[in-house]
């Protein structure tokens, strides 16, 4: 990770990242709207898949996918330029990288989702209970982008070296 | 005032505690992502998307933002006092404060109107759309000001 980060300073995307002043403060309002679409459509979801707001239609909560992609996408792309504008610093950050081990795990539960419950959704009641299996995946999803919200905004605190 | 804010002994427990200010910060973006994440999707639903979901099927939601509202005042009133004085004399701040206050109104004022037409049985044919853009602009100059008020 460390000799990966070294590799990027003095490249051409750290030099650009770095030499234009407004672009950080500009990447971080971007990665706070991608997070609020990201996170608000999944709290629809999931809290609708853990059993909650029975009135929402669950097989339609996923309408609201569009909105998770997008902010996902505007938060992978800040998100890719924030490390490349200071490799050394989120390298060894412990913050960092506990928050990408949680995106990987929520991108596998999600992975799970889609292997094992998206084609019997359809067939779920649309204002009833949801199975347990859904239930489990819905937790696991709020409980790990909460972390990663939790873990990103500590990267500032910890673990600088 | 703002001085002697800035004396208490929470002010100096936020500011000087290791922990305080970074767990203030993180309840404070948890609390953003329930109420502007929340909201926005309730403000896409005014606005025509999400065919399949009942309008006022999403009341009980906009119940669980104002939690996130809730967690957001409390964290950012201790996230205050430790830097009362500057915060006060930032314009960046005061706007985001300013876009907050009209957005936690408006949202009170959309949540009467769709409870209403819920009882009366038209929260789907509720016209809402100039509403709904208001909020959202609302919430998205409060984040970037937000963000802001650390550079400026």
């Amino acid at each position: 990770m460390e000799a990966f980060a070294q590799s990027i300073e003095g490249g051409i995307v750290y030099t650009w990242v770095t030499s234009i002043y407004w672009l950080w403060p500009l990447m971080e309002t971007l990665h706070f709207i991608g997070l609020s679409l990201l996170l608000g459509g999944l709290i629809v979801i999931d809290t609708r898949m853990a059993g909650f707001f029975r009135g929402v239609n669950v097989a339609a909560t996923h309408k609201l996918l569009p909105w998770v992609f997008i902010g996902f996408g505007i938060n992978l792309t800040t998100g890719v330029l924030f490390f490349f504008g200071d490799p050394m610093r989120y390298a060894v950050n412990w913050g960092f990288q506990v928050k990408m081990v949680l995106v990987v795990i929520a991108g596998l539960n999600a992975l799970w989702f889609w292997v094992r419950l998206n084609k019997d959704m359809h067939s779920w009641e649309p204002n009833a209970d949801t199975p347990g299996e859904a239930k489990v995946v819905a937790w696991i999803s709020l409980v790990a982008w909460t972390g990663v919200l939790l873990f990103g905004r500590l990267i500032p605190y910890v673990g600088t070296g | 005032m703002f001085e002697w804010l800035e004396n208490t002994s929470v002010a100096l427990w936020v500011g000087e505690s290791l922990w305080a200010y970074p767990i203030m910060l993180s309840m404070h973006v948890i609390g953003l992502a329930i109420v502007v994440g929340i909201l926005s999707m309730v403000d896409f639903k005014l606005l025509g998307g999400f065919k399949g979901i009942r309008v006022g099927s999403f009341l009980p939601l906009v119940k669980f933002a104002w939690i996130g509202f809730l967690i957001n005042a409390v964290s950012g009133v201790f996230l205050f006092t430790s830097q009362a004085t500057y915060f006060v004399s930032s314009t960046v701040f005061l706007t985001k404060l300013g876009c907050i206050f009209i957005g936690a109104i408006l949202t009170k004022v959309m949540q009467g109107k769709l409870v209403a037409a819920e009882a009366a049985g038209t929260a789907d044919d509720v016209a809402m759309k100039g509403l709904a853009i208001f909020s959202l602009l609302l919430w998205l100059v409060a984040i970037t000001a937000g963000r802001l008020t650390a550079y400026i």
